[in-house]
């Protein structure tokens, strides 16, 4: 995957309606290049046939 | 009694039975200590004073007049600034709803008071939960009561509350977790503090930090008193969907002492080895300590535990934006930087990536499942670290530099993706003096086993009872200036 840029970032907040300064961009950039790093180490195999765990009610 | 501000819950309610205090001594002991010592601790946002006196009044009578009185009658407790009160302002730690008064109570609010528990104030927190270091910008950050010199962290979320106990300004307090936010403040200030199973107390009335992960639990001195306020509270409630339906057992009656034959799971791998020397240490003699009382101890490895940051990532971002998107578009300078900053995040996980989080979650909640199927609870360190300078942003542990706020999550937040209830204990001190939090984490809907396990620790231990130096002077200098 390639690195998140910052205009790519800035282009994603646009289309979100979220209108950030240049300064807010540059401290959002790595904690969500971070996060995206984080998912994308995720064993993709290990995930394939596990049901996401959206039943609140254990009993 | 002589110490009514370091009497613990459990002594206090019986001692109120028996007539032997009153409740308005109690109350009173605990405000006249708020107010000597909460000008530098800062754990309390809201002191309810002149209610607190009228209700401590009332239950005097109670008590005097022979009414049946509930397990926690003139008991005065501190709520952490996320449950809402009645008439009484509800903050959340910050400044968007510095003037929010809720017009009903919590679930847990009038459950308590049902128990007869006074309501003593609103306690200080990370701002809308969202911090492990319980950090404040707008009311000032919790002063951690273990070092009287140098301005430390308590933890967090719940800070207040974990100072306000620690420091003897209430003998029992709520906090909430959502990624540790119960169990965090109760290591790093030395207390017992529970998060339950997910769906065992309501939340109703909660301020949410993210659905799924948001937890309710108390914080006091001792394992027994968490077990006495836990069953005040728990139970199905028709205010949470997600409240579970199973019968509350009586944790009291469950503090047997005995841990003999129980199997004890030692998660070492991942929950030790990032972990400084002194508290490594003073995990591994708590679980001689337990093999002492007749526990088996076997070790336990969670491979799964690696994915929890991306889990959490992904479930707990998208959720936390979507409660605050409004407010973050409408007044984001209303909001602390750091939470504002992590708040945003929360708008660039697609739904996709949610999901995945989910069934990261669901394989790390499967593995815990298969862990506590050979094993009756499992423990841990609370944290890799110990309560740091408030301010500080990365600790050196052997060598390797930690961030602090990843560092305090890492060993908690796993357990609030699977659900299961988890306790933290102090366990130890380091040299300087600083708390050490053993974690005991059971099977679903077995508080009982965690906390008896708790409990049988601090029958044979010392480290609970423990006091801060908050009481001591401040050291003068020969030239009689203070030091």
């Amino acid at each position: 995957m390639d690195p998140l840029t910052l205009d790519t970032l800035r282009t994603l907040a646009q289309s979100l309606g979220l209108a950030l300064s240049d300064e807010e961009l540059d401290g959002l950039l790595p904690l969500v290049r971070t996060g995206r790093a984080m998912m994308a180490a995720l064993p993709s195999e290990a995930l394939r046939d596990i049901e996401p765990a959206c039943q609140y009610r254990l009993f | 009694m002589s110490d009514l501000v370091w009497t613990s819950l459990t002594d206090l309610a019986r001692a109120i039975a028996a007539r032997d205090v009153s409740p308005v001594e109690v109350v009173q002991a605990h405000l006249d200590r708020i107010a000597a010592l909460d000008g530098k601790l800062k754990a309390y946002l809201t002191v309810m004073a002149d209610a607190a006196l009228e209700r401590a009044k009332a239950a005097e009578a109670a008590v005097m007049s022979g009414e049946p009185l509930g397990r926690l009658h003139g008991v005065p407790v501190g709520f952490k600034d996320l449950y809402c009160t009645k008439g009484v302002k509800t903050t959340g730690g910050s400044h968007i709803l510095a003037d929010w008064v809720p017009d009903e109570d919590a679930t847990v609010v009038s459950r308590l008071a049902g128990a007869g528990a006074i309501a003593l104030g609103k306690l200080n927190m990370h701002e809308f939960a969202f911090g492990p270091e319980g950090l404040n910008p707008h009311y000032g950050t919790p002063w951690n009561p273990w070092d009287p010199n140098t301005h430390r962290i308590c933890g967090g979320s719940s800070s207040g509350s974990g100072a306000a106990v620690a420091a003897g300004l209430c003998p029992g307090a709520l906090g909430s977790d959502t990624g540790g936010s119960v169990r965090i403040p109760s290591a790093l200030c030395g207390i017992s503090g529970i998060k339950p199973t997910y769906g065992r107390v309501s939340r109703a009335g909660v301020l949410p930090l993210a659905w799924s992960l948001d937890h309710v639990g108390p914080m006091c001195r001792t394992a027994a008193d968490c077990a006495l306020m836990l069953g005040a509270m728990a139970g199905y409630d028709p205010r949470d969907p997600t409240t579970s339906v199973l019968p509350v057992p009586d944790y009291t009656a469950a503090l047997t002492g005995q841990v003999k034959g129980l199997r004890v799971g030692v998660l070492r791998s991942f929950f030790l080895e990032s972990t400084g020397v002194a508290l490594r240490h003073a995990v591994e003699e708590a679980v001689k300590g337990l093999e002492g009382l007749g526990a088996t101890i076997q070790d336990v490895n969670l491979e799964t535990a690696n994915f929890a940051p991306a889990a959490s990532y992904a479930v707990l971002s998208s959720e936390a934006y979507a409660y605050h998107e409004a407010w973050l578009r409408e007044r984001p300078a209303d909001y602390g930087d750091d939470v504002r900053q992590r708040l945003r995040v929360g708008a660039f996980i697609s739904a996709a990536e949610y999901l995945k989080g989910q069934q990261a979650r669901a394989l790390i909640r499967r593995e815990v499942d298969g862990a506590l199927a050979k094993a009756d609870v499992l423990v841990c360190a609370t944290t890799p670290i110990v309560a740091t300078a408030v301010g500080q942003g990365e600790v050196t542990v052997e060598h390797e530099k930690l961030a602090v706020r990843a560092s305090l999550i890492r060993f908690t937040r796993p357990f609030n993706l699977t659900g299961h209830p988890a306790a933290s204990i102090p366990c130890g001190f380091t040299a300087a003096g600083l708390p050490v939090g053993l974690q005991i984490i059971g099977r679903p809907f077995d508080e009982a086993t965690v906390l008896r396990v708790a409990d049988a620790y601090q029958r044979a231990t010392d480290w609970h009872t423990r006091r801060p130096p908050v009481d001591q002077p401040r050291p003068v200098a020969p030239e009689g200036r203070p030091a």
